[in-house]
């Protein structure tokens, strides 16, 4: 009956629906895997990843080879950036999302790593869940995987941190390696 | 057999009925701010896109990462949900413009935990033809232009970017009247010039400033004739620890009322003048911040901090009624409070507003 009136949603050509995307093929371990890891300049997010990057390093010899911090916090990783991780390392730690707009910003850089053939495991807060899962039906994956941890992050201590990256731990591991998990269509 | 009740039925027979139901329809499309909108027709599509000579294809904003890119057109349909009529267009677009080019809207502001609303400053006669109100009850509500102005922006950053409370936008509480700020400068009791002519335009020019804002707050200070107390007044409220983030500096401006302009400017006082003994007193001994939490993030000269980034970062603008000295704070979000450019509005060539209007001089 309303057939006439204009969808307002309805914007420039280029903006239709994005296709899925395929996750990167996983490797059976990590052990001697080259690690990449990709900070958002949120507080606490470096240390954070640093703490990740010492665990899977003891535990599952892993080396870090890259570190790279994001020059925005809402956009997603610069073109130069992914080369440079696709280039030095195997499997890659993204984060972390604790924020309107980085959550959702982090989870578009687990989805292009994933494009580009490297493994990725995003970490955000638990607080913003639904920003996260609107970028990834945005991109065009809906239901695509990543790792939580409680809100909120910037107040913590560095004990605090360390306590939490410990928690993630086998989350981030098991994303990097099972086959297909990060996806339920 | 066809009763009153059939939906129907009323539908066909009452305009009003349908009326309601388009509006309920759009509602359960999700296109809404809350409030009723007016379905958009092409009808009144073509009678907006007349009013600008910009091609509606023209892609006027983006959010790159969200793969999301808007246009003149798509503009033209929020601005007709929110209320406007045709000849607000030109305005909708300069506001829009205005925002775009401010670096605070740049950086995930849509999508912040602050929730911040853009404060849209109309200067020119076309706030006289349009019906913009500068004067009491600036900040609405009551005046349709005003309203529905600013309405569209907002709509436009809904539909069009696809950004919603609680999805994508993340906003912790949101600013109160988030998508109404829109004032007139009241030019005619100004004593210093038009703030589109701090923005770069000739006066006279139909021009709208725009920066985002995290809130408001009144000063009520009608009990004095010194000057430098209605400074000291306005400083204190500018240098409140509670809208100071805990690193850099804190960001303010004001909008004067006409009575506390006055008494400023009889003074002796410029605009450059008033943002510059602002600057020097909106600020903070370090030890005042650390009581609070929020010590060490700051450059500090001989134990003060200065709360404002720097005299020309406190936009000062005139508005409201000569009925009271009642002023209001505003606090931009952003380390860039404003960037001190303002936008024309342009119109199509057929229906540009003719030389002879109703200006004050």
């Amino acid at each position: 009956m309303f057939d006439t009136i204009i969808d307002p949603t309805v914007g420039a050509p280029g903006d239709a629906e994005r296709g899925r995307t395929a996750l990167a093929t996983r490797p059976a371990d990590l052990a001697g895997l080259r690690l990449g890891l990709l900070v958002n300049t949120k507080r606490n997010a470096a240390d954070f990843l640093e703490e990740v990057s010492g665990l899977l390093a003891d535990r599952y010899g892993v080396i870090t080879t890259l570190t790279r911090t994001k020059p925005s916090i809402v956009h997603p990783a610069p073109p130069e950036m992914l080369d440079e991780l696709r280039g030095e390392s195997d499997v890659v730690v993204v984060g972390v999302g604790d924020c309107g707009s980085c959550s959702a910003s982090a989870v578009a850089d687990g989805l292009q790593l994933e494009a580009a053939g490297i493994p990725a495991a995003v970490i955000c807060s638990d607080a913003f869940r639904v920003s996260a899962d609107a970028m990834a039906s945005l991109q065009g994956t809906p239901g695509y995987e990543y790792v939580t941890t409680a809100h909120p992050v910037a107040s913590l201590s560095r004990d605090g941190v360390r306590e939490r990256a410990e928690q993630a731990l086998p989350e981030i591991v098991s994303m990097l390696t099972r086959h297909a998990v990060a996806v339920a269509s | 057999m066809t009763t009153v009740a059939d939906p129907a039925w009323t539908a066909a027979q009452d305009p009003a009925r349908t009326a309601a139901e388009a509006i309920r329809y759009c509602y359960e499309q999700g296109w809404t701010d809350g409030l009723p909108v007016v379905p958009a027709t092409q009808e009144d599509l073509e009678a907006f896109l007349a009013t600008t000579d910009r091609d509606p294809d023209e892609v006027i904003g983006a959010q790159e990462h969200l793969n999301r890119r808007v246009t003149v057109r798509q503009a033209a349909v929020n601005a007709i949900m929110a209320g406007c009529e045709p000849e607000y267009f030109p305005v909708v677009l300069a506001a829009w413009d205005a925002l775009n080019g401010e670096p605070s809207t740049n950086g995930g502001a849509w999508q912040s935990t602050s929730g911040p609303a853009p404060l849209l400053v109309v200067n020119g006669p076309v706030r006289q033809r349009l019906g913009i109100n500068h004067a009491g009850g600036v900040f609405g509500p009551g005046f349709r232009a005003n309203a529905t102005i600013g309405r569209a922006i907002g709509l436009l950053v809904r539909n069009g970017y696809g950004i919603k409370p609680q999805e994508l936008e993340q906003a912790t509480q949101g600013v109160p009247g988030r998508w109404q700020m829109v004032i007139g400068e009241h030019e005619e009791l100004s004593p210093w010039e038009p703030l589109s002519v701090v923005g770069g335009l000739e006066r006279g020019v139909d021009a709208v400033s725009a920066t985002l804002i995290r809130a408001c707050e009144y000063v009520d200070n009608r009990h004095t004739e010194s000057a430098e107390a209605v400074l000291q007044d306005f400083a204190d409220s500018l240098s409140r620890i509670g809208a100071y983030l805990g690193f850099r500096h804190s960001s303010g401006g004001l909008v004067l009322g006409p009575e506390h302009a006055k008494t400023l400017a009889d003074a002796g006082y410029s605009r450059a003048d008033v943002q510059q003994w602002l600057f020097e007193h909106a600020t903070h001994t370090e030890a005042e911040l650390a009581a609070a939490g929020k010590g060490g993030g700051a450059p500090v000269t001989d134990g003060v901090v200065a709360m404002m980034p720097s005299a020309a970062e406190i936009p000062v603008i005139v508005a409201g009624a000569a009925n009271a000295a009642i002023s209001m704070v505003f606090r931009p979000f952003g380390w860039a409070s404003w960037s001190g450019r303002s936008v024309p509005v342009q119109y199509a060539a057929a229906s540009r507003p003719s030389p002879v209007q109703e200006v004050t001089p």
